[in-house]
């Protein structure tokens, strides 16, 4: 097998297998029936809902205000539900061979419309009659892009080979130590530092991993699991010992948000995804240099094909394990930005308050299908969950703010089983590379 | 997959340190013993654990700082290091295992021995319900599954024993067996969906036990916050607490303060279960098959689904039965943060487990080990102001020692590097 042909394992379409096609038809059908049975009928027949579209924070800048949008509750969501039934439907008789996850994706945005429609309904028992997209979306979009930087860092480590399943540590470490730099130095470049620190400290967990699973061949899942104990037993350390004493070195604060001119004024998209803190600019370019890394150049070629048969990629005269180190070094390094990006729009590190992101982020990087373009679809999927449960939570929904915060989870859990099924990791991914 | 000619068979392979041909003074031991790996992973531990302590400790830190200031300045430094790490280690030593001065009052006296025996108590106590986790954990991992849901297992095996230990009054003789196997089924319904899961949509267990924790950490709040459940007359998240004959009552009885209870004769019958299951029964020896190769276990008829959804339903279930035995044996009530953070015993049950190499005996030893290590940490903060998140630090670094066991030989220069047993546990998503 040479190295050209391991290449072309990337471009096979996964043909989704029938009889989960049938299913995700199924579950299509029956999120479209609870639509019309919950958020249209549980809608009063007169009721309106007002979706608003402008940030909070107005700011001078804002030259183009965008008006409200109110709907007809019941009827919206009949018709948004019968799209979805309808989709469902073609889904189950049709089969078609691609574009499934394209209609479950529609489906999926038509329910968190319908969703936004129902909590928003007036009268209802919400203390506001509006619900602001763009606020959404804002807060949607610094939990997406912990979720990317998590998800490349998988994708930099997997890809080469070797499960990262110490992001999470990685991001408590990035955290931790971002927040002592953020505290300590001042002025315009004070993140940069920390990103700097972060990326150092996340790769050397990285190079840590890397001297284990490479050089020791131990067990990957093990070690990286481990890992993240480890680094959390350690933050938790240093915070009672150096942030509780000192509280100047956790002092929270965040990062300033940089606008890029005349973008920024776009309605909606605009405050979104062009006033956003340089980590979010970071994280999206981050995508594009490793997409273009990984499958436009040489090195990636390297890479794929040592992650996916490092023996034929031995043969060619590829160091295996000098590919394997640089790459989980470059991963952890990523996700140490990611802690610090986490810590740069949260605030004050605690201890767990990495809430299991770094787990997400590999689901992530799962859904993508180990490439950055997947992996950042998953990152919105996931990053939208968040903050729609919190805000699920002000709306007075009759179901408990605790029963809620599940939802990022489950979500994860089902997309993970329902939706991908068993996987097709590259192929040495986690297996010790022994050179003969 | 590579080296099958240097694999030596992995159970017994004590073969315990002779000195053999070598001279005394040239004595190394054997690294096939992982007996001694693990003991050499714990020096390590420790090792790790003082460097820890040496850079948060202000006056080790001061001392080093002025040693250019007099003649005697390094040894100072030296006596103030060894000073502080060794009252800390010392505080572990005592409250876990017994206070050398304590015991020779009670011997020489005759009295105070309910307080000399308390830190092996405590420790007992602790090692009582990590033990049955950490034995859950060690059979799915012998199957080649990795059960990082354990501790939400473990949660919502307590929420059950605490939901049927509290809410149902019924004598002993019914009650105690009925929140046992309450704390079982909560564990097996935890574990059963990733399990389900995982047969049947190849959904990665690693991924969805995950999830599947945080999701019973959420649910967890919302029972002991729930009107029927939360102890009447508290706004906080407190649960009821269990009628008495739900309790797992202390050996030694209520009046002598020693908490060390019948729960270790649980823990016993676990330990044998497990040895019963793992070497003599034939769903055990499918699991082994499993574990050891998966295409072999097909190729001889061994229905994977089966098996996959069988050990999470009995290593749910032993983690289920550990979350009932802590809070019937300790507290008597959950609360919000019931085995959140410090407290997850299904996190420590993972590292337990892999130091024990998944057998029964073994993770006897590195239960009470581990036991030790967190009981100590205890009054080690309380003792000298180190955070009890240090014992955390030194169990996760033991076991990545241990993992590794070719590193812990290279660094003490033991004999037999060359026969690196490459056991893993887990086989990546493509599993």
């Amino acid at each position: 097998m040479s190295v050209a042909d391991v290449t072309a394992v990337d471009e096979v379409v996964s043909n989704t297998p029938t009889g989960r096609t049938k299913a995700i038809g199924v579950i299509m059908a029956v999120i479209g029936v609870f639509t019309i049975w919950i958020f249209a009928f549980g809608s009063a027949a007169s009721a309106h809902s007002q979706i608003t579209f402008n940030p909070i924070n107005l700011g001078t800048d804002a030259p183009w205000l965008v008006g409200t949008l109110t709907v007809a509750s019941r009827w919206t969501n009949l018709v948004l539900g019968f799209l979805m039934v309808a989709l469902g439907v073609e889904v189950f008789v049709r089969r078609p061979r691609r574009g499934v996850m394209a209609r479950f994706g529609v489906v999926a945005i038509l329910f968190f419309f319908a969703l936004l429609v129902w909590i928003a309904r007036s009268p209802g028992p919400a203390p506001v009659p509006y619900v602001n997209l763009t606020a959404l979306l804002i807060n949607a979009s610094a939990v997406t892009m912990v979720l990317i930087f998590g998800s490349l860092s998988g994708v930099m480590c997997e890809r080469s080979g070797v499960v990262n399943i110490a992001i999470e540590g990685q991001f408590i470490g990035g955290a931790f130590l971002g927040s002592m730099i953020a505290s300590t130095t001042h002025g315009f470049l004070s993140f940069y530092y920390a990103a700097i620190v972060g990326a150092v400290v996340g790769g050397l967990i990285g190079l840590l991993l890397a001297f284990l699973a490479v050089r020791y061949r131990s067990d990957q899942i093990i070690v990286g699991v481990v890992l993240v104990t480890m680094l959390a037993g350690l933050a938790s350390y240093f915070t009672s010992q150096v942030f509780t004493p000192f509280p100047q070195f956790n002092t929270g604060n965040l990062a300033p948000n940089v606008a890029i001119p005349l973008l920024d004024k776009i309605p909606v998209l605009g405050p979104v995804l062009f006033n956003e803190t340089a980590f979010f600019y970071l994280a999206i370019i981050l995508v594009g240099v490793v997409s273009f890394a990984l499958f436009k150049t040489r090195y990636g070629l390297h890479v794929r094909a040592v992650g996916e048969h490092p023996r034929a990629a031995s043969t060619v005269g590829i160091s295996v394990e000098r590919v394997r180190y640089i790459n989980v070094v470059l991963g952890g390094a990523i996700a140490g930005i990611g802690g610090v990006a986490l810590m740069a729009t949260s605030g004050q590190f605690q201890p767990g308050y990495t809430n299991g992101y770094g787990y997400i982020a590999l689901a992530a990087m799962i859904f993508g299908r180990w490439r950055p373009s997947g992996a950042v679809v998953a990152s919105i999927i996931f990053g939208l969950s968040v903050p729609l449960a919190q805000l699920l939570g002000q709306y007075n929904v009759p179901v408990s703010i605790y029963i809620l915060n599940m939802f990022p989870y489950l979500i994860t859990i089902f997309v993970v089983a329902g939706l991908i099924g068993r996987v097709r990791a590259p192929a040495a991914d986690g297996i010790p590379y022994k050179r003969e | 997959m590579t080296d099958t000619a240097s694999t030596s068979p992995p159970v017994d392979a004590a073969g315990e340190s002779k000195p053999g041909a070598s001279r005394l003074w040239s004595w190394r031991p054997s690294g096939k013993s992982p007996v001694v790996v693990a003991l050499l992973a714990l020096l390590l531990g420790l090792a790790v654990g003082a460097v820890v302590i040496i850079v948060t400790t202000p006056a080790i830190l001061d001392a080093w700082r002025s040693i250019f200031h007099s003649w005697g300045g390094i040894l100072h430094a030296l006596k103030v290091t060894f000073d502080n790490v060794g009252a800390a280690y010392r505080a572990i030593f005592t409250g876990a295992i017994v206070d050398p001065q304590a015991l020779w009052h009670s011997i020489t006296t005759g009295q105070g021995w309910d307080n000399t025996l308390t830190p092996i108590s405590e420790t007992l106590t602790y090692a009582t319900p990590l033990l049955i986790a950490s034995i859950g954990v060690g059979i799915a991992f012998q199957t080649g599954i990795f059960n990082i849901g354990a501790n939400g297992q473990a949660v919502l095996g307590g929420i059950a024993g605490g939901v049927i230990g509290s809410m149902l009054h019924m004598p002993m003789v019914f009650h105690l067996p009925l929140t046992m196997i309450a704390g079982v089924v909560g564990g097996m319904v935890a574990g059963a969906v990733p399990g389900v899961l995982k047969a049947y949509t190849g959904a990665h267990e690693v991924i969805t036990t995950i999830m599947f924790n945080y999701v019973i950490y959420s649910f967890l709040l919302f029972v002991v916050l729930s009107t029927p459940f939360q102890q009447p007359g508290q706004q906080n998240d407190v649960g009821r607490m269990m009628d008495s004959t739900a309790q797992l009552p202390p050996i030694f009885g209520v009046g002598s303060g020693l908490r060390v209870n019948y729960g270790i004769f649980v823990a016993a019958a676990v330990v044998l279960f497990a040895w019963w299951f793992l070497d003599r029964s034939s769903m055990g020896f499918d699991f082994r098959v499993t574990g050891a190769n998966p295409s072999a276990a097909r190729a001889s008829g061994i229905n994977a689904k089966r098996v996959i959804v069988f050990v999470f339903l009995i290593s749910g279930g032993l983690s289920g039965l550990a979350g009932m035995v802590q809070v019937a044996s300790t507290t008597h009530f959950i609360d919000g943060t019931f085995l959140i953070g410090n407290a997850g015993i299904g996190f420590t049950a993972i590292t337990v487990a892999l130091l024990g190499r998944n057998r029964p005996m073994g993770i006897v030893w590195s239960a009470l080990l581990f036991a030790a290590l967190g009981v100590g940490g205890r009054s080690m903060q309380a003792a000298t102001g180190i955070p009890l998140d240090l014992a955390t630090v030194i169990q996760s670094v033991i076991v990545l020692f241990v993992a590794t066991p070719v590193l812990v030989k290279e660094i003490f220069r033991l004999r037999d590097t060359s026969a690196s047993t490459l056991e893993l546990a887990t086989k990546g998503w493509n599993s």
